[in-house]
């Protein structure tokens, strides 16, 4: 049985949403009830939306989220952002500018030429094909290749699919990994050129763990890049902002993918997420170098780009 | 990384310009002029450890902490990364490509470029500032000493700085258009203005200019016209040791020194003119 106070939270929330008559479809009614709470009050408590729930369930809760959507996502997304999430990421890749347009120096061992890019919470691969896309075509390099990991299986096997459509299907250059990232013992200590986690942080359990996991891995130089809603700066701007996220969001969800209580979820984790200010805080507390002011907002800061770079030594 | 060591690389430090020392001086000037180096000592109360890293950095007598710090200081890093960069500008350019050389010069990957959030404009910015600071170690090391012990004026000295100044672009003259270009975008007008006049503020009172009226502002405007018509002119200059643009300059300030005496005339004049004007009204026995 789901805990009270998650069913309280969520009844709640659906109440806020509208006047839907339709019975309410509880998209953790079947999933999250599977995930046993057995009633002891003894592990950390993490948000999950507005709601506070153990952090051992968060895990599995969110990935039920995702799991639902997985199917709609990018339908979802165009209608949600009104299709300005497709500017931001390509912004977000072109500011990155992956791929050497240079001939290495130490030349000949391919693993040596090109980025090594680790995607997190890439299941679908809008990043990934995106930057290979733009290693390939702006800075012609051949050997960039990337890795996309995520938690949700579902979500991955979305990006298995749409690989299929992209030059980079079976080819050294993509490659997939199902991995929490709050703990990757299958990627090597100071490996990775770049990591890149999008719209995805918000949803880990521990922001902190994933940070500090994101410093092991990387080589020294390496970048850390991360784009994710944030605080939106201008009052009125913010007020249509929260207006279209709580009213228009959780009904487009119903009507399109047929699923309030995730975009839902959606809405209140990304009310939840630390400013921009507290986010470079915690990339700083993780070791990294901040470049410049850290981060980048986007539409008034509806989405914000935070940066860290691994020192040398 | 220890927080003390990530505290020294978030310090805005130009390492390179902090080096060079600061010229002796004595004249008061107007708060509005930032000796870019200092204040973010005083905006940042916040990082103890300034004083016992930078010793050699007077300290201002008088500051306003209303000044924000100015946005293209450098980190550690960042310095490593453009000094490293501006050994490949002759060849490459300010460009994306001569960061990512400089970068792997410093022992920084490819994608450590993200460090300067600006890119190919931070690398501009740089030399600006690195240049400005080594106008101030020739003079340190006696300029205005070259041609014998005789004091020169404040025009004079003025005009070696400019042309000392211009010297320095002489070997990237070629990639200067594209920089001129790239500082020239709406995006970035305001810091070159602000570093145009960091330099002819830079230049006035290195060669000792003490003016505190109105003409601090005219000098200013004077020398930064000349300054940055004179760089689109050494773009084009093949002539040797730089000729044609130390005969522009040469022009430039005698046209300054015409205008200026045009403008006197006519201030003598119109005041002329309006004593008479008031002796002719008093002659009819207005009670002015």
């Amino acid at each position: 049985m789901m805990s009270p106070s998650v069913w309280r939270g969520l009844r709640h929330a659906a109440r806020r949403g509208g006047s839907i008559s339709t019975p309410y479809r509880c998209f953790s009614c079947t999933r999250a009830a599977r995930v046993e709470n057995n009633k002891t009050n003894d592990g950390g408590m993490t948000h999950f939306g507005f709601t506070n729930v153990r952090e051992s369930e968060k895990e599995s809760m969110v990935g039920a989220v995702f799991s639902s959507v997985a199917s709609s996502y990018d339908n979802m997304n165009d209608f949600m952002s009104l299709g300005i999430h497709r500017l931001w990421k390509d912004h977000f890749v072109r500011s990155l500018n992956p791929g050497s347009a240079l001939p290495s120096r130490d030349g000949t061992d391919p693993a040596n030429r090109g980025w090594n890019i680790l995607d997190i919470a890439g299941g679908t691969g809008d990043i990934a094909f995106r930057m290979l896309d733009h290693a390939t075509n702006i800075n012609h390099d051949r050997d960039t290749r990337v890795t996309i990991s995520d938690i949700n299986p579902d979500m991955l096997a979305e990006g298995k699919k749409r690989s299929i459509q992209t030059p980079y299907y079976n080819t050294s250059r993509l490659s997939f990994l199902e991995a929490n990232a709050q703990e990757m013992p299958s990627v090597p200590d100071n490996s990775v050129d770049l990591y890149t986690v999008v719209f995805g942080i918000r949803n880990f359990t521990d922001k902190q763990a994933a940070l500090n996991e994101a410093f092991r891995v990387l080589k020294p130089g390496g970048v850390f890049a991360c784009m994710e809603f944030s605080k939106v700066d201008n009052a009125i701007l913010n007020a249509l902002y929260k207006q279209w996220s709580f009213s228009a969001i959780p009904l487009i969800g119903q009507l399109v993918a047929g699923d309030r209580g995730s975009y839902q979820y959606l809405v209140e984790s990304i009310e939840q997420f630390p400013s921009q200010e507290e986010f470079r805080a915690m990339i700083h507390k993780a070791g990294f170098m901040i470049p410049g002011r850290g981060f980048e907002n986007l539409t008034g800061g509806i989405a914000a780009i935070h940066k860290g770079v691994k020192p040398l030594s | 990384m220890a927080p003390s060591t990530i505290l020294a690389a978030r310090r805005p430090l130009l390492t390179s310009i902090a080096s060079v020392s600061r010229p002796s001086r004595t004249t008061l000037r107007p708060i509005t002029q930032s000796p870019r180096l200092y204040h973010c000592q005083h905006t940042r109360p916040s990082t103890p450890t300034t004083k016992t890293t930078t010793p050699s950095i007077p300290r201002r007598k008088y500051h306003s902490t209303h000044q924000p710090t100015p946005d293209h200081e450098y980190t550690n890093s960042q310095t490593t990364i453009l000094t490293a960069a501006l050994r490949h500008v002759p060849q490459l350019g300010f460009t994306r490509d001569a960061l990512t050389l400089g970068a792997r010069d410093a022992g920084f990957l490819d994608v450590s470029v993200q460090l300067l959030p600006r890119g190919e404009f931070d690398l501009i910015l740089f030399w600006l500032a690195s240049r400005r600071g080594l106008l101030r170690a020739a003079v340190d090391n006696g300029l205005f000493r070259k041609n014998g012990p005789r004091e020169l004026s404040v025009e004079q000295k003025t005009k070696m700085l400019i042309m000392e100044r211009l010297r320095m672009n002489a070997d990237v003259r070629n990639q200067w258009q594209d920089a001129l270009a790239l500082m020239s975008l709406p995006s970035h007008v305001p810091l070159s203005l602000s570093e145009l006049h960091a330099l002819s503020d830079d230049i006035l009172a290195l060669a000792g200019d003490t003016s505190v009226d109105a003409s601090w502002y005219t000098k200013r405007l004077a020398v930064s016209a000349v300054y940055a018509s004179a760089e689109v002119v050494l773009t084009r200059d093949s002539s040797p040791d730089l000729a044609a643009t130390e005969a522009f300059v040469e022009r430039r300030f005698e046209d300054t020194q015409a205008l200026g005496d045009k403008v006197g005339g006519v201030k003598e004049c119109l005041g002329f003119m309006g004593s008479t004007a008031l002796g002719l009204g008093r002659s009819w026995g207005l009670k002015i």
